[in-house]
């Protein structure tokens, strides 16, 4: 999602002279293009994230729109309480780029894998979570982020079983998205972890006639402009999520607390092992038994 | 304002700061008065209108309360709700509830890197802010204040004046003896800062220290203060930054701090 990144930022860096890109020190062979077209707008802040992110909310204070990128881990946990206080308690305009979401950077080990971030962000106020669910997806949350005069946390990852599928209808303001409309079953993935469901539904692993798939990558839930994915639920009573994120704190969590009540809830989630080993992202997922085989079988139960 | 005025100014500050701490029965009445003639000047003089100061300490927002209180920079009659249910006036700062002082504070390590953001926008911008940034000797501890040092040492923010508050005591011991910041004075000087080291009580060598505003770099100044200041039995004590007075200490308090 990278890429797509870049493209999008580009646009709206044009568009909007307030806006700045900010990196802790990544972006090798990607953001040489930002740099050299906007100069003194583009600004390494170093290996240092906790000033990365105070030092953003300064720039807001003085007029500025800042975008701080790093890989997600480094930007979502080290500078949590920067983000805290230094930019969600006053409310600052700092859209904060994470990439690497879930098992996104697979072989590079736990410390690189972002399997908290949504829960540990959610938290704070006036903080909105945009989690894409598929490259073709990443324009449209750039642009929405760009008009949010508000914090914003945008995680990009990659998924072990990609998919770049475009939906059957998306939601323009919760850019929620329906896949397939079978009935019987709402399954439901959380941004990238829809590509699985995807790549089990291309794969002819989905009954389409029986399965809803949905894909959803914003929070705080706007369900009141959702209706058709609460409708669905209405109807099925039989609810699969499945989220590349812990279920402590996750948006499937929220998921159960804000839908309607359905007769069956169940989220497909990782685990984490002390025996865990390492690889491709689709290794971890295989490892994790987050496979769009093991969203076959669950949804023949 | 000349040193006399700024003298009756901050003994004002000081009578204020102990009518607000003993009437509400509130802490951190040391490190309020250790740094009262640090923002007395910066209020009184230093800082136009337009630009920007962050309470990195944000224990000491009591001080900065009465500051702004005396210098007319806070609405009419807010000082009163001090520590009181439905106050913006905290104890630590709360987020956009002064003009003056916006940043909300009282986690250490915060403020300098807000500052140091406001300065490298307010020249990008144009804007030609300058940005003070009032920290403690204790929060020297922190890391991010040395991620923030770097950055502004790096890009020469010259419009950024980082005072640091030493008045020797931090939260359970001496700052010497807890991770002792010597040499301070070298220490930001490698982080590329123009630093001083001058009585941070003593408004001559306060004005003299700000005075050189067209410079290359950022501007440190190591201000050695007392805490307690002004309060004998408070002076250079760690009690004072958790204590609060009883009528008879309050009244000794009084009359020394006017006298």
């Amino acid at each position: 999602m990278r890429v797509e990144f870049v493209e999008a930022l580009q646009k709206v860096m044009r568009a909007d002279s307030h806006s700045l890109f900010v990196t802790g020190d990544l972006g090798f062979n990607a953001f040489e293009g930002i740099r050299k077209e906007f100069g003194e707008r583009f600004l390494n802040a170093g290996a240092a994230e906790q000033n990365m992110a105070s030092m953003a909310a300064g720039l807001a204070f003085e007029g500025f729109h800042p975008w701080i990128y790093s890989i997600a881990p480094f930007v979502a946990y080290r500078p949590f309480e920067q983000t805290r206080n230094d930019i969600c308690l006053h409310n600052l305009p700092v859209r904060i780029v994470g990439n690497g979401g879930g098992y996104t950077y697979g072989v590079m080990g736990s410390t690189h894998h972002t399997l908290e971030d949504l829960g540990v962000l959610k938290t704070l106020p006036n903080m909105h979570l945009h989690f894409p669910c598929t490259q073709n997806q990443v324009e449209a949350h750039v642009q929405q982020i760009s008009k949010l005069m508000a914090p914003s946390y945008l995680r990009l990852s990659f998924s072990g079983f990609p998919s770049n599928a475009f939906a059957l209808k998306e939601n323009p303001q919760t850019l929620t998205r329906t896949y397939s409309e079978g009935a019987e079953v709402t399954l439901i993935g959380v941004g990238h972890a829809v590509q699985i469901a995807l790549t089990a539904f291309a794969s002819g692993l989905i009954d389409e006639s029986k399965v809803g798939i949905f894909g959803i990558s914003k929070f705080p839930f706007d369900l009141e402009s959702d209706q058709d994915l609460v409708e669905h639920v209405r109807r099925s009573q039989n609810v699969l999520v499945i989220d590349e994120h812990y279920l402590a704190g996750s948006i499937a969590e929220s998921l159960k607390m804000h839908l309607p009540n359905a007769e069956r809830f169940r989220v497909l989630a990782p685990i984490y092992k002390n025996t865990q080993a390492y690889g491709t992202p689709k290794f971890q997922l295989i490892q994790a038994g987050m496979t769009p085989e093991d969203v076959s079988f669950l949804l023949s139960k | 304002m000349q040193t006399p005025e700024l003298k009756l100014a901050a003994r004002a500050i000081r009578k204020k700061l102990l009518d607000m701490h003993y009437s509400v029965k509130s802490s951190h009445l040391g490190t309020a008065l250790s740094e009262v003639d640090i923002l007395t000047y910066l209020f009184g003089t230093f800082l136009k209108a337009s630009d920007r100061f962050v309470l990195s300490k944000g224990h000491g927002a009591s001080g900065a309360y009465a500051t702004l209180d005396h210098f007319d920079k806070m609405p009419k009659g807010m000082i009163d709700t001090y520590y009181k249910d439905g106050t913006k006036l905290a104890a630590h700062p709360s987020p956009l509830a002064l003009e003056h002082m916006p940043v909300a504070t009282g986690s250490l390590g915060h403020g300098l890197g807000v500052a140091a953001g406001m300065a490298f926008g307010s020249r990008l911008a144009k804007t030609q802010k300058q940005v003070a940034c009032l920290i403690s000797d204790g929060e020297l501890n922190e890391g991010s204040i040395w991620e923030a040092a770097l950055f502004a040492g790096h890009h020469k923010l010259s419009n950024l004046t980082v005072i640091v508050d030493f008045n020797g005591l931090q939260g359970f011991g001496k700052t010497s003896e807890v991770l002792g910041p010597e040499p301070v004075v070298q220490k930001w000087k490698n982080f590329g800062f123009e630093t001083l080291r001058i009585d941070g009580h003593d408004f001559d060598q306060l004005r003299k220290s700000f005075a050189g505003a067209k410079r290359l770099k950022p501007l440190c100044i190591i201000a050695d203060t007392v805490k307690g200041k002004g309060v004998s039995f408070m002076e250079n004590t760690l009690e004072w930054h958790y204590l609060n007075m009883n009528e008879e200490q309050y009244q000794k308090a009084v009359a020394e701090v006017i006298s």
